[in-house]
C-alpha cells in the first residue's frame, strides 16, 4: 500500500482532551434553568393485564407537571424494528419486570417520588414463560401478540426462524469417523456501560418542537419513533448524542423509549425534562444479549477433516424482539465457525418469554454461536490427539472457497494468517508442549494447573442481508478555513471519530487538526443506519472518503485554476500544493481561490454496502459482502481447588485490513477481550420466574484491572478493496471468540470442557452451577439470610 | 445544613440538606460535574475523588463528612503553569487510555492518588491502584501504560533534579 | 426532606453522649460504606448519624505490654500500611488488603467491619485468629469481649443499644509463629469473600506442632477456631497427610457449625483445598507429591 501521512501513524483520540479534563459533559452532566426530572413507573410483574391506570393522584400533586401514559401517544405508542411489538409506555399488558408503564415529569426528586408512589396501576398477573426450552410447546403461556396459528411471523411465542442448508449433514454425519455432540448454553449479558441511559428534551419556544440530548447510538432512529409515536414532523425534532458513556450495542431501543418519554413530557409540559437512570433501574430495565440454548453436532474424519455440522439454536428474545432478529440471522449465518464443510444444517428459532429482552450487544449474536462451535472443533481436535491451531489450520476457510451458506469468498479471508500469527506470538507450540492435557482423574488435590487454548472467529462485516447498508457524511471548509465533518454513524468511545477525521485528513492532504468533527446531530449530519455491527470504519469511512475525494477534486481544480494547468500536473508536498513550475501555494491560498473561483467548498459522500442477497427460505446466499477474521489464545491458571481461574497471558491477531487509528484498534482489541474474560468467567445475568438477580455491580461482575492479564494484540493487515484505505473493522470481533479461547484453555488445564456459560467457581470445580451468587450489598447488610 | 468546603483549593460555601452525599454536592450544588454517578453504591468508583488527599468513593461519603476538608476533584487536576492537562492526563491521551472518558476522572484521580504515595509503581500495583475504578471500554491495559509512563517520567525528572 | 441529621464528635466521651441522646434513633458513622447502604435500604434504622470518624484516639495503633491496641476508626489502609501490625499480625494486614480496592480500604474501618459483623467481614478471621478482644463502651460501663463473644451472628453483636466499639487488641503472637491469610472471591478486587481461612501456627524444636490456630471466613455463622481442626495438629509433626486430613476435619466442623446448605456442595471441597493449602504453608509443606484422590 501507498505510503501515508497520518493512516496508521500514531495519532491521538480528538476528544481525549476534554474526557481526560472532565469538562466532556455527558447528558446527566447537563443541566438547564426550569429542567423538570422524570422518571417511570415500571411493571413489577413479569408478565400482567393492565385492567387500569389512574394516574389522577399523581396528577393533583402540586409540583407534577406532566403524567403520561400509551393513550398520549399515536398508536398507543407501538414501535420497534424490524418487528414492531413494543411500546414506549406499555398497551394492554406489561411483559417483562421493568416494562414501564407510567412516566412523570416533577418539579424535584421528592415529588417525582411521591407522584410515582400515586400512581394506582391495577395488574392483573398471566402466567409466565421463563424457560425458553418451554416457550414453543403447545401449552406455554402466549407472550406474543399473534395466535400460534397465524401465517408468517412472529406468530405464538416465536418471533423468527432461520435455516442454513447445505446438502444432506444426516447422511454425511453417519459417515463421520469422529462426532462430536453436546448442548452449550450461554446467559444473558448485561451491558455495563458505566454511564446508565439518561436524555434531556428541551421543547421550542413558540413552536411545537423539541431537541432531544440523548446518548442513544443511533439519533436518526431515535428521532423518527419520535416523531412517528408523538405524531410531530420531520423539521419539529432534532436529536444530539452528547458525550456517551459506552454503549456496546446496549443504547438502542431503550434509549429510544427514554427519547420519546421525555420528549413529550417536554411538550406536555412546555419545560425541559431529564431523564437518567439510577443502576438498578438500567439493569432491571434495558435490553440484554440473548441467552441461547445451542444443539451441536459436528462431524470429522479421523486425518481431521470436518464433513458436516448440525446447529440447532433456541434464542430468548425476552418480551419484545428489538433487534433479535438480526442478531439470530447473525447467528444462524456464524454457526458453523470459519470453516469448509460437505454438509450443514442450522435452524435457530427466536422466542418469546418474559426474562426481560434481549437487543444488540457487541458481537451481535455471533459472540453466542461462536463459544458452541469453537467449543466443538477444540474437541474433535482433542479426540484425535491432533493440535487444535493444526485442526483449524486444516479446515478453516482460505481465499476464494465456497462458504456453508454458498457465498464464494476473495481474496481477503486472512484466517490462515491469523491462526499462524496468534500461534507464533503465544509460542503456542512450546506452550503446548510444557504444558500437559489435563486430565481430572489425574490432578492432585489443590493442585494449581496451566492451560492455553485457542479459538477462532469470523464476522461478516455491517448489516449483511439484513437491511439496506450505506452511510452518508458531509464535509465543508468553513470561513476561517477549517473544516467541518459529519457523520450519521456515531462514536461513542469506539474511536470512529478519529477515524473518520484521520481518513479525510489523508485523503486531503492536509494536517488532522484543521478538521473538526461535529457531534451526531439530526440537523446536520445524514441519516446512516445505526452505529452496529462493527461497520462504523467500512460504512462511515469510506462515505467520509468519498466526501473528502469530492472536496480533493473541487481544491485541485482551484489549484489549477492557480497555476494555469491541468489537474493532473499539481502535485502535492505536505499540505502545500505544487504547480508545473514548482511554485508552490499553501491549502488556504487554494482555498481563497477556490472561492474566487466560485466553487462550493461542501461536499457529500455515499457509500452503498455491495450487495448481498440470502434466501430465507433455502438458506444460502451471500449473506455478507466481506468477513472480518481473527484468532486469539489465552493461558490460565486453574486453582483446582477453588475452581478460581486466573487468565494469566492473552494474545490476539485480527484482520484489521489497513490499520487507520492504532491506538484505537488495540484499545477496541484488549476491551473487546475484557468483556469476552467476563462473559466466560464472572458475568451472570440470572432471571428467577422473570426477576433479574443482578441489579447493581456488587451483584453483576464485570472484570477489574486486576482480573485482565496484559494482552498482546496484532494485526494482519491485508489490505481490504472495500474499505477506506483498505481497512476493515475491528469493534466486535475481539470480544467474540474469547470465551471459547479461555474455556478451551481450562479444558487444557483440568480435562473439562465447560458446556455452560459463565465458568463461574462452581462450574469449575464441581461442574455445575447452584444457583444464588449474593452480593457485596446483600451479606454488608445481612439483607440474605444463607 | 450548611456547608464549607476546600474543593481545588478554593473555599467553596453552600447548603444541602445533611443527609446530602459528597458526590451529589459536588454534582448538583457546587455544579462540578466532572465527577460522575456509575452505580451509587462505592462499587465502580467513577465517583473517586481525594479527600484530605486519600482516593474514595464520593457517593458513600457524606458531605457533611467532607466539611471542613480539602477535597480534589478532576476539575483540580491540570499542570500547574495552566489550566491545560497535566504529565498524568497528557498521558492518558498518548496512550490511548481513554475511549468513552466516563471512567476517566475517576481513572486520573486514582493514577494521582498512586504517584503521590508510591512514585515507582510496577504493573502489577498499579492495577491494584485502578482496581475500584471499573471501565468497560478500554480493558485497562493502556491506562496502566499512561500511569506506569508517567511514573517513569516523573523519576527522571526527579533524579535530574 | 431530609431523611437524617449529622453530628461531628470530636472525642470518645463527646460520642458516647451524643450516641445516647434521647429524642433520636443514633448510630455511629466511622466509614460510612456500610452504614449509608443499610440507611438507603431501611431508612428507619436511624435518624441521626453520629460521626466518629475523625476522633484521633479512634485512630491510633499502638503497643501496649504484650498487645497491640488498634483504634475502632482505623481504616483499612491505615492498618495494613503499619508497620506494628506488618510485624506482628501480618495476617491482619493481608486481610485488610483484601478488602475492596483502595477507595473502600480508605473509607472502611476495621472496627467498623466488626460491628457490622457481615458474615462475609474480611477482618473478622484474622482478629478471631488472632484471638483479639473488643473494647466496647457505654457511658456507664465498659465490655471487653472476643471478637469471637462479641459477633452472635451475621450482622449481630453484643454491642448494646448506645454503646461504641473504640479499639480492638490482640496478643502479639510469639516470635517464631507463621501465619497466613488466604481469601477466595470470584473476582480479584471488590469481591465479596466467597470463603476466607486464617490460620496461625508454631513448631517446637523437635519440629512437633505446639500451637494451632484456624478460622474461616464465609462458611459458618459463628466466626470461631474450628477446634476440632486445631486438636488435629497439635503435637503431630506435620506432613502432607496431615494437612489433607485437618482440610477433611474443617469441612465437617463446617457442616457440623452450618449444617448442609445450598452453598455446600461447593464450600465442602473448596474449604478443604483452602484449608490444606493455609496450613501446609503455615507449617512449610508441600503438598505436590500427594497422589491424585
Amino acid at each position: 500500500m501507498a505510503k501515508t501521512q497520518f493512516i496508521g501513524k500514531p495519532a491521538t483520540r480528538v476528544d481525549a482532551l476534554e474526557k481526560v479534563m472532565g469538562t466532556a459533559k455527558f447528558v446527566a452532566d447537563y443541566s438547564v434553568p426550569n429542567m423538570l426530572v422524570s422518571r417511570c413507573l415500571r411493571s413489577t410483574l413479569p408478565h400482567a393485564r393492565i385492567l387500569s391506570i389512574d394516574i389522577t393522584g399523581a396528577q393533583n400533586i402540586p409540583g407534577v407537571r406532566a403524567v403520561i401514559t400509551s393513550e398520549d401517544f399515536v398508536n398507543h405508542s407501538r414501535f420497534g424494528f424490524p418487528i414492531e411489538d413494543m411500546y414506549m409506555l406499555a398497551y394492554q399488558r406489561v411483559r417483562f419486570v421493568g416494562d414501564p408503564i407510567v412516566a412523570i415529569a416533577a418539579d424535584n426528586e421528592d415529588i417525582l417520588l411521591a407522584a410515582l408512589a400515586a400512581v394506582k396501576v391495577d395488574l392483573e398477573p398471566l402466567p409466565g414463560v421463563f424457560d425458553p426450552r418451554l416457550a414453543l410447546q403447545p401449552d406455554a403461556p402466549l407472550v406474543g401478540e399473534n395466535p400460534r396459528e397465524a401465517e408468517g411471523h412472529p406468530r405464538g411465542n416465536l418471533v423468527i426462524d432461520y435455516i442454513v442448508r447445505q446438502g444432506d449433514p444426516d447422511a454425511v454425519l453417519r459417515d463421520c469417523d469422529i462426532t462430536v455432540e453436546a448442548e452449550y448454553t450461554t446467559m444473558h449479558q448485561e451491558h455495563a456501560y458505566i454511564e446508565t441511559e439518561g436524555a434531556l428534551a428541551i421543547p421550542w419556544p413558540g413552536s411545537s418542537g423539541v431537541t432531544i440530548y440523548a446518548p442513544c447510538q443511533s439519533p436518526f432512529i431515535a428521532k423518527n419513533n419520535v416523531i412517528k409515536t408523538i405524531g410531530l414532523e420531520q423539521e419539529d425534532v432534532r436529536v444530539i448524542q452528547p458525550y456517551v458513556g459506552g454503549a456496546f450495542g446496549g443504547k438502542d431501543d431503550t434509549m429510544y423509549q427514554t427519547a420519546t418519554q421525555v420528549a413529550k413530557l417536554a411538550l406536555v409540559s412546555g419545560q425541559p425534562v431529564q431523564m437518567l437512570f439510577s443502576r438498578e433501574e438500567s439493569m432491571i430495565a434495558s435490553y440484554k444479549r440473548d441467552a441461547m440454548v445451542m444443539q451441536l453436532k459436528v462431524g470429522a474424519k479421523k486425518d481431521g477433516t470436518l464433513q458436516a455440522c448440525k446447529f440447532h439454536g433456541i434464542v430468548d428474545s425476552g418480551a419484545y424482539s428489538a433487534i433479535t432478529p438480526f442478531t439470530a440471522w447473525r447467528s444462524s449465518i456464524h454457526a458453523m465457525g470459519p470453516y469448509r464443510y460437505q454438509a450443514c444444517a442450522v435452524d435457530t428459532d427466536v422466542v418469546y418469554t418474559n426474562n426481560g429482552y434481549a437487543g444488540a450487544f457487541r458481537g451481535f449474536g455471533n459472540t453466542e454461536v461462536c463459544y458452541a462451535i469453537e467449543l466443538a472443533v477444540d474437541e474433535i481436535a482433542s479426540r484425535l490427539k491432533m493440535d487444535p491451531i493444526d485442526l483449524r489450520l486444516k479446515n478453516c476457510l482460505r481465499p476464494f472457497d465456497t462458504t456453508s451458506h454458498g457465498q464464494r469468498l476473495g481474496e481477503d479471508v486472512a484466517i490462515v494468517e491469523c491462526l499462524e500469527q496468534v500461534r507464533k506470538i503465544s509460542d503456542w507450540d512450546r506452550r503446548r508442549k510444557e504444558i500437559p492435557q489435563g486430565d481430572p482423574k489425574q490432578i492432585r488435590p489443590g493442585e494449581f494447573r496451566r492451560g492455553i487454548g485457542v479459538a477462532a472467529v469470523f464476522h461478516g462485516i455491517s448489516l449483511g442481508a439484513e437491511g439496506k447498508d450505506f452511510a452518508a457524511g458531509t464535509l465543508r471548509i468553513n470561513d476561517d478555513n477549517t473544516l467541518t465533518l459529519t457523520s450519521g454513524l456515531t462514536d461513542y468511545g469506539a474511536g470512529s471519530r478519529t477515524v473518520y477525521t484521520l481518513i479525510a485528513a489523508e485523503t486531503l492532504g492536509i494536517d488532522p487538526n484543521r478538521i473538526h468533527m461535529l457531534r451526531p446531530d439530526t440537523d446536520t449530519a445524514l441519516d446512516s443506519g445505526p452505529t452496529v455491527a462493527s461497520r462504523a470504519t467500512i460504512m462511515g469511512g469510506n462515505a467520509t472518503q468519498e466526501a473528502a475525494m469530492r472536496l480533493d477534486t473541487i481544491l485541485l481544480t482551484a489549484a489549477a485554476g492557480l497555476f494555469h494547468c491541468q489537474m493532473v500536473e499539481v502535485l502535492r508536498e505536505g499540505e502545500n500544493y505544487i504547480g508545473p513550475n514548482e511554485e508552490p501555494a499553501t491549502f488556504d491560498q487554494v482555498v481563497d481561490q477556490a472561492r474566487q473561483m466560485g466553487l462550493v467548498l461542501s461536499t457529500q459522500g455515499r457509500w452503498n454496502a455491495p450487495e448481498n442477497h440470502w434466501s430465507f427460505e433455502s438458506g444460502s446466499g451471500k449473506p455478507y459482502f466481506a468477513y472480518h477474521y481473527g484468532a486469539q489464545v489465552a493461558e490460565v491458571l486453574v486453582d483446582t481447588g477453588t475452581g478460581k481461574v486466573e487468565v494469566t497471558g492473552y494474545w490476539a491477531a485480527h484482520n484489521t485490513g489497513t490499520v487507520i487509528f492504532p491506538q484505537g484498534v488495540l484499545g477496541q482489541v484488549f476491551g473487546g477481550i475484557t468483556q469476552g474474560l467476563g462473559y466466560a468467567l464472572m458475568e451472570r445475568v440470572d432471571y428467577d420466574q422473570g426477576y433479574i438477580q443482578t441489579t447493581n455491580f456488587d451483584e453483576y461482575l464485570i472484570p477489574t484491572a486486576m482480573d485482565v492479564p496484559d494482552i498482546v494484540g496484532t494485526f494482519v493487515e491485508k489490505p481490504f478493496a472495500d474499505g477506506p484505505y483498505g481497512a476493515k473493522n475491528i469493534a466486535e470481533p475481539g470480544l467474540v471468540p474469547a470465551a471459547p479461547a479461555i474455556i478451551n484453555a481450562i479444558y487444557h488445564a483440568t480435562g473439562r470442557r465447560i458446556q455452560n456459560l459463565p465458568a463461574n467457581l462452581e462450574r469449575v470445580l464441581i461442574g455445575k452451577d447452584l444457583r444464588k451468587e449474593g452480593s457485596n450489598t446483600a451479606c454488608k447488610l445481612g439483607l440474605h439470610q444463607e | 445544613m450548611k456547608f464549607t468546603l476546600l474543593v481545588n483549593g478554593i473555599k467553596m460555601n453552600t447548603e444541602a440538606p445533611a443527609d446530602t452525599s459528597l458526590l451529589y454536592l459536588l454534582r448538583d450544588y457546587l455544579h462540578l460535574t466532572g465527577t460522575k454517578e456509575g452505580c451509587n453504591i462505592g462499587e465502580c468508583g467513577a465517583c473517586s475523588v481525594l479527600l484530605d488527599g486519600k482516593l474514595v468513593n464520593s457517593c458513600l461519603i457524606l458531605a457533611a463528612q467532607a466539611n471542613g476538608r480539602e477535597v480534589k476533584t478532576i476539575e483540580g487536576v491540570h499542570a500547574l503553569e495552566n489550566d491545560g492537562p497535566n504529565d498524568l492526563q497528557q498521558a492518558f491521551i498518548d496512550y490511548g487510555a481513554v475511549q468513552c472518558g466516563f471512567c476517566i476522572p475517576g481513572m486520573v484521580l486514582a493514577g494521582e492518588s498512586l504517584l503521590n504515595s508510591n512514585p515507582n509503581p510496577n504493573r502489577t500495583e498499579i492495577r491494584a491502584a485502578i482496581a475500584g475504578n471499573l471501565c468497560r471500554c478500554t480493558g485497562y491495559q493502556q491506562i496502566v501504560d499512561a500511569i506506569q509512563a508517567t511514573a517513569v517520567k516523573r523519576q527522571e525528572k526527579n533524579s535530574r533534579g | 426532606m431530609e431523611r437524617f441529621q449529622y453530628v461531628r464528635a470530636t472525642n470518645v466521651a463527646e460520642a458516647l453522649t451524643l450516641l445516647n441522646q434521647p429524642g433520636y434513633k443514633n448510630r455511629p458513622l466511622a466509614g460510612s460504606t456500610d452504614l449509608l447502604l443499610l440507611m438507603r435500604k431501611k431508612p428507619d434504622v436511624c435518624d441521626r448519624v453520629i460521626d466518629i470518624s475523625l476522633i484521633p484516639e479512634l485512630h491510633r495503633i499502638e503497643q501496649q505490654g504484650n498487645h497491640v491496641i488498634i483504634g475502632a476508626a482505623a481504616t483499612f489502609s491505615e492498618v495494613l500500611s503499619n508497620s506494628l501490625v506488618n510485624q506482628t499480625a501480618p495476617i491482619l494486614a493481608e486481610a485488610c488488603k483484601t478488602v475492596g480496592a483502595v477507595q473502600i480500604r480508605n473509607m472502611g474501618t476495621v472496627g467498623g467491619n466488626v460491628a457490622n459483623a457481615a458474615a462475609c467481614a474480611d477482618s473478622l478471621p484474622a482478629l478471631v485468629c488472632l484471638n483479639a478482644t473488643a473494647r466496647v463502651l457505654t457511658p456507664a460501663e465498659e465490655f471487653n469481649w472476643t471478637v469471637s463473644e462479641l459477633v452472635l451472628s451475621p450482622n449481630k453483636t453484643r454491642i448494646p443499644s448506645g454503646g461504641l466499639l473504640v479499639s480492638l487488641q490482640y496478643p502479639i503472637p510469639p516470635l517464631e509463629t507463621r501465619g497466613i491469610f488466604l481469601k477466595l472471591g470470584r473476582r480479584n478486587a471488590m469481591a465479596i469473600s466467597r470463603l476466607t481461612v486464617a490460620a496461625l501456627g508454631r513448631v517446637d524444636i523437635s519440629g512437633r506442632i505446639v500451637e494451632a490456630r484456624f478460622v474461616t471466613g464465609s462458611a459458618a455463622p459463628q466466626i470461631c477456631h474450628f477446634k476440632d481442626v486445631e486438636a488435629s495438629l497439635i503435637g503431630q509433626i506435620p506432613t502432607p497427610e496431615l494437612m489433607l486430613a485437618a482440610g477433611k476435619l474443617a469441612t465437617e466442623e463446617m457442616t457440623e457449625l452450618s449444617g448442609t446448605r445450598w452453598s455446600s456442595e461447593f464450600k465442602v471441597p473448596a474449604l478443604s483445598a483452602m484449608t490444606a493449602r493455609a496450613l501446609a504453608r503455615v507449617f512449610q509443606i508441600s503438598l505436590e507429591k500427594v497422589e491424585a484422590v
